[in-house]
């Protein structure tokens, strides 16, 4: 028996328990790249055109941070994957973490890995099988990718390239997620390390490509997207750095792996305090205590994707004048700022449901029965949580707003508006998705995770919807596409009611089945 | 009645859990609730807390309704969950102390630090880090902690030492002496015969058997072992006689109450000269309703 022994059976057992996740979320990926290779040549009819909007595009630095450079404005290719090359692969990239947390540190917490590490399964086997696993989603996710822009109708061989390109950040992935989750004993703190990296790697890139500092981007997987020349003189050597990188980065924490013990982190488990805070002594500080690490976290982020974006968006204005790019780019609002904050306000609600969520997966696992039989109501429990999502989602749209200001202001834009308001402007889309996603906790405390669907489904719908041209009311399902663009158009109080209406109506729907309902 | 149902019904789809169930437990009485896997036992506890809504019967806690008044009655109770689950980066400590402030009990004034000490458990460590018995402490801690009217305890020293378990006795031993009623649903049945003064059997979702210890012990059958000088009679002719069997000069049977007599007599006729009569074990009574078909 080696440490090995058993992987095979854990890779079977992975991708039976995955069989949703894996197949919904290449798909949806998929479709998003075969939508925008099958629609955006058609937006230009001239070789010109293309040129025009490619260099619009290169001309806006908040564009290029978001999406990278384009490199060769000639290429069609290029062009219809603005989106894809970068910032959705790296929707991408979330999967592998996903994954590989899942069957590592979120097993060995629940203690299950000991369990099937008494059976006749070695050490490295949770491990390795995870990293199969994900090498195997990799390449599918690859063969998928290739083919839905050769079905598109784009170049075959700059398809597999970019494929390839795409298979490389997953792979990368696998490996940042492989050593993040040797790190703590917690899987929400390996989880953060994950995303942090992603995050920060993410940054690294936009500010290396809007400074055009090209050394700077190449020292983040993400940059090698654009730099490999997917589409045109591809340098097929930059598509063999992502497995020395993601071989490396196994390799690290294979060994990191052996030096820890079975459920420990790297990072020495604190003792946590004797006795409780008076402060700790109802569900929503119990709430607060729980997201707490968790929002600071969210709020630091946003902070920074704030002040970066505040700092490169006076560059965009010029970008206006080009009508035709503006079609291209403004896919989710008006203007760019407005184009930034609907970006946020999507990520801003991933948080407010890992909230809400978290507060199912309190019922599954059987806390809420504990609170429950305390003098704690079932309004007050679910006021808990939906308070913390709403909140606290408002406050991250806040601090965006402050620090997209104060880049904005430092960088000497000319007339920065209201970008505060902008920002909060976009609360009551992201509250009816909080309402969503309580609607899913109060029917069952196990579906409150399927939240998570919702700005995946609302964001499909905007991206393929314009880029297809859906019907007015179906994109209007979305409760983002309601949300006037500021600062380039005004405020409206009509959507901003309207969505306030809508989320409470769903919350109040949310309470009216959560209170009837049996708990566990 | 501190907690009673009445010809509960709890149904999930197609599946009864319980099927018309009866409980009532009186004012400072240690209650044990016992029954197989699956038999209704937590059903019934989540029904009593107002966790879960009864599909159809009764359902009584301090003579309110416990799905409707679930928050103000949980002031005066305190449970513990048959599989304690911790919040992750929460310490023992902290969570304990939560979980009385959430009672309406002050964990300053309370036996918290007296009882962390009796279970020695470290309040310091995180949630994730417990085993499963420490984790039952926590929780256990948090319910004899404060001066509850009432504790239901489900299944509660199932992940817990023989040393611990006497703590555990000690703890519902006291909390009787101060007038709390007790809730104890388990399984092992040695527990509840040392603590309860009453107890409820139940079998797929009915009470099969309740009352006290002693009255169920008259409802069932002795185990008698006899050694007689003469020849062994007959004694499967006599009524309320079962599992005769003959070694030698040896005969054992299980007689019901009211067949002692005759037993008794037929083998005094035989010339007995060795005679146990064992009353049944609670062991015996469990098994006993388990093996009962139900109705």
């Amino acid at each position: 028996m080696t440490s090995r022994t058993g992987a095979g059976l854990l890779l079977r057992q992975n991708l039976t328990r995955d069989r949703v996740i894996v197949p919904v979320w290449l798909l949806v990926l998929a479709a998003l790249c075969l939508v925008s290779a099958a629609a955006t040549p058609g937006l230009y009819d001239t070789d010109a055109d293309r040129v025009r909007a490619a260099q619009a595009i290169n001309d806006s630095p908040a564009i290029v941070a978001l999406y990278g450079p384009i490199l060769d404005v000639h290429s069609i290719g290029e062009l219809s994957m603005t989106k894809m090359t970068v910032l959705y692969a790296v929707f991408g990239a979330i999967l592998f973490v996903v994954l590989v947390r899942r069957h590592t540190r979120v097993e060995e917490e629940s203690g299950r890995t000991e369990l099937v590490g008494g059976t006749a399964v070695g050490r490295d086997a949770p491990l390795a099988a995870a990293v199969a696993e994900a090498v195997l989603v990799a390449l599918l996710l690859g063969v998928l990718i290739a083919l839905a822009n050769i079905a598109g109708g784009l170049d075959p061989v700059g398809s597999i390239a970019f494929g390839l390109v795409w298979l490389g950040t997953g792979l990368v992935a696998t490996g940042i997620a492989a050593v993040c989750c040797q790190l703590s004993a917690s899987a929400r703190t390996c989880a953060a390390a994950a995303a942090g990296v992603l995050g920060a790697l993410f940054v690294l890139r936009a500010a290396g490509d809007a400074a055009s500092a090209t050394w700077l981007s190449s020292l983040s997987p993400f940059g090698w997207n654009t730099q490999a020349r997917a589409w045109s003189g591809t340098r097929w050597w930059v598509l063999l750095l992502y497995p020395l990188l993601a071989g490396a980065l196994v390799a690290v924490a294979q060994h990191l792996r052996g030096r820890r013990d079975v459920g420990a982190g790297l990072l020495a488990a604190r003792p946590g305090p004797a006795s409780g805070s008076p402060r700790l002594r109802d569900a929503v500080s119990l709430t607060l205590r729980v997201q707490g690490a968790a929002l600071v976290v969210w709020t630091g982020a946003v902070a920074v994707l704030g002040l970066l974006f505040g700092v490169i968006a006076p560059g965009l204005d010029d970008l206006l004048d080009s009508g035709t790019a503006q079609e291209l780019i403004d896919r989710l609002g008006g203007e760019m700022l407005a184009a930034v904050l609907s970006m946020i306000a999507i990520v801003v609600s991933c948080f407010a449901i890992s909230v809400v969520s978290h507060a199912g997966s309190d019922e599954t696992g059987g806390r809420a029965e504990v609170v429950l039989a305390t003098a704690t109501s079932r309004a007050r429990w679910l006021a808990a949580a939906l308070v913390v999502a709403l909140v606290g989602s408002l406050w991250l749209l806040l601090v965006t707003g402050v620090t997209l200001w104060i880049g904005y202001a430092t960088a000497g834009g000319p007339s920065p508006g209201d970008l505060v308001t902008a920002a909060l402007g976009w609360s009551p889309a992201v509250w009816v998705v909080v309402g969503l996603a309580a609607l899913l906790l109060a029917l069952r405390g196990s579906w409150a995770v399927l939240g998570w669907a919702w700005p995946v489904l609302f964001l499909t719908l905007t991206i393929v919807g314009e880029l297809v041209g859906f019907p007015d009311w179906l994109t209007g399902l979305s409760p983002y596409s309601h949300v006037p663009a500021m600062p380039a158009e005004p405020w409206r109080w009509a959507p901003e009611v309207g969505l306030t209406a809508v989320a409470a109506v769903l919350i109040a729907g949310a309470w009216l089945r959560f209170r009837e309902r049996d708990i566990g | 009645m501190v907690a009673e149902a009445h010809d509960l019904v709890k149904t999930f789809g197609a599946f009864r859990a319980l099927d018309g169930l009866d409980l009532a437990v009186g004012a400072g009485e240690v209650h044990g609730f016992l029954g197989p896997n699956g038999a209704g036992k937590s059903t019934t506890i989540r029904i009593l807390l107002g966790l879960m809504r009864a599909s159809g019967g009764e359902a009584r806690l301090f003579d309110a309704d416990p799905w409707r008044d679930a928050a103000a009655l949980h002031r005066r109770l305190a449970y513990v969950p048959g599989d304690v689950s911790l919040w992750p980066n929460l310490s023992g400590g902290e969570t304990v102390d939560l979980l009385l402030r959430m009672r309406g009990a002050d964990p300053r004034t309370s036996r918290r630090d007296e009882l962390l000490e009796r279970f020695s458990l470290d309040p310091t460590k995180k949630g994730r880090a417990y085993s499963k018995g420490n984790r039952q402490k926590v929780a256990l801690v948090a319910a004899f902690a404060a001066d509850a009217e009432l504790l239901i305890l489900d299944e509660p020293t199932s992940g817990l030492d023989p040393l611990m378990e006497q703590v555990f006795n000690d703890c519902v031993a006291e909390a009787t002496d101060r007038g709390a009623t007790v809730l104890l649903s388990s399984h092992i049945l040695s527990e509840v015969e040392r603590l309860a003064d009453r107890v409820t059997i139940i079998r797929e979702g009915r009470t099969v058997e309740t009352g006290t210890l002693a009255a169920l012990r008259h409802l069932h059958r002795s185990k008698v072992t006899a050694t007689v000088a003469g020849s062994v009679p007959d004694l499967t002719v006599l009524a309320g006689v079962h599992d005769v069997a003959v070694e030698g000069p040896q005969v054992t049977c299980t007689v019901d109450p009211d067949g002692l007599a005759g037993v008794l007599a037929a083998l005094t006729a035989a010339g007995v000269t060795a005679l146990t009569s064992t009353p049944p074990s609670l062991e015996e009574l469990f098994l006993d309703a388990y093996r009962t078909p139900a109705r």
